[in-house]
């Protein structure tokens, strides 16, 4: 049989099968992450046993983890560390179902598919209920907002004929938007005095605005 | 509140807490409560004469052993609902055995039907009704499995429910079997699985009361 020499540039294949060499960095990756939830079910393993620095471990190496997994899953990044929260507290909640038998991540995956499908549910049925607005249907700047009312001589008769003790209170409190412990001091009259006899204006003045525009 | 903060704050409530066991090691534990409610509930009326001749016969047996595997493996699978990151494909393992129960009591229903017709099957539906019986051997069963589910995480209350119900009234029917003396397949199919299928449909709509999913501490 005739070999004819290679072309140049020609680099020979590999002659051991790819799978075992051709990607070292994603063996290591892997093996990694054996070893990675391996410490992590020791670590529960402790939780469960009361260790509380080993859980302290545990959940600062799973944040960064879960993180990923609910960002995976959750459609509006500006709310999903609040699902990563919730997470964190059912994993709390039901710590007590992992066995050490069993592997941790599938134990891990579960929780954040179960959180994460709830929070989905939930957000579904809110959307339902909400309406997202473009403006806020603002109108404090607005001129009709701002135009006096017609009704003002009428409020201003009806605070002058209120009694000389109800009528101060009123102007200074609601009016002036004094405080209780100013208005105390100008009429002299104690806080509590103050607040019956601002509910009594009140209450007057409606009744005397509902008499005049029945 | 932050999540590192919040991490803080769990670590600082690490208690320890009581594992809980394997689903097969706690089935075991549902099984001795449940085997003598079922002897209980099949001794009321006593065994049946001809069980010898039934127990020859090689439909009886495979429908009676798929009722039992039925229910061993519905026990099964609710303890394992309860548990986080069990393949939910092993839930769906007592399908496999109740498809055979219901495809023999089917396949018996349409050679009655071949021979005693319509109005035969109709007569022969309403000799012994085993309903009540059924759901008063399952009552106490299915209470105990959903006490028992209710350790684990709840993550799916009605599968929970439904899983609990069918184990429960697959083993009654097993066992009151070996009492009931129907020889009608129609029977079996209607008052049997029948009150199967009703009592896990309850059992799933019940479940998402009873057996409550896991919220924040």
């Amino acid at each position: 049989m005739v070999r004819r020499a290679p072309a140049p540039g020609y680099v020979e294949k590999e002659k051991f099968p790819v799978c075992l060499f051709a990607h070292p960095a994603h063996m290591l990756e892997t093996m990694d992450r054996r070893d990675e939830a391996a410490r992590w079910a020791e670590w529960m393993a402790a939780a469960q046993d009361g260790d509380g620095a080993a859980y302290a471990r545990l959940l600062a190496e799973l944040l960064p983890v879960v993180r990923r997994m609910v960002r995976r899953r959750w459609p509006r990044p500006e709310d999903s560390e609040d699902v990563v929260q919730e997470v964190l507290l059912t994993l709390h909640a039901v710590r007590h179902t992992y066995d050490p038998a069993r592997p941790f991540l599938p134990w891990l995956g579960a929780i954040v598919a179960h959180r994460v499908a709830d929070g989905l549910r939930r957000h579904g049925r809110q959307g339902g209920r909400e309406r997202a607005l473009d403006e806020v249907p603002e109108t404090f700047l607005s001129v009709e907002a701002n135009t006096e009312s017609v009704d003002a001589p009428s409020l201003r008769a009806a605070v002058a004929s209120l009694p000389e003790g109800q009528r101060r209170a009123v102007e200074m409190v609601k009016l002036r938007e004094m405080s209780l412990e100013e208005a105390s001091a100008a009429t002299g009259m104690t806080p509590g005095a103050l607040k019956v006899a601002v509910h009594r204006a009140i209450k007057s003045l409606k009744a005397i605005l509902a008499r005049d525009d029945p | 509140m932050k999540t590192e903060a919040l991490i803080e704050t769990l670590a600082a409530d690490a208690a320890p807490v009581r594992r809980l066991p394997p689903p097969s090691r706690r089935m075991g534990a549902w099984l001795l409560l449940t085997l003598p409610v079922v002897a209980a509930g099949a001794a009321v009326d006593g065994i049946r004469p001809d069980l010898a001749q039934r127990l020859a016969e090689a439909r009886f047996v495979l429908e009676q052993l798929a009722a039992l595997a039925t229910g061993l493996l519905a026990a099964w699978a609710a303890l394992s609902s309860a548990v986080p990151g069990i393949p939910p494909w092993r839930l769906a393992l007592p399908l496999a055995p109740a498809m055979v129960w219901l495809a023999s009591v089917g396949e018996g229903c349409w050679r009655e039907w071949l021979a005693w017709g319509a109005a035969g099957l109709a007569d022969r539906m309403w000799t012994p009704v085993c309903l009540p019986e059924v759901v008063a051997t399952s009552v106490v069963p299915i209470a105990v499995m959903v006490v028992m589910a209710r350790r684990g995480a709840g993550f799916h209350p009605a599968r929970t429910g439904a899983l609990a119900a069918l184990a429960a009234a697959s083993l009654a029917s097993a066992g009151l079997s070996l009492s009931h003396e129907e020889d009608a397949a129609v029977t079996a199919l209607v008052w049997h699985l029948g009150t199967v299928a009703l009592l896990t449909g309850l059992g799933a709509v019940a479940g998402r009361r009873l057996v409550r999913p896991a919220r924040f501490p």
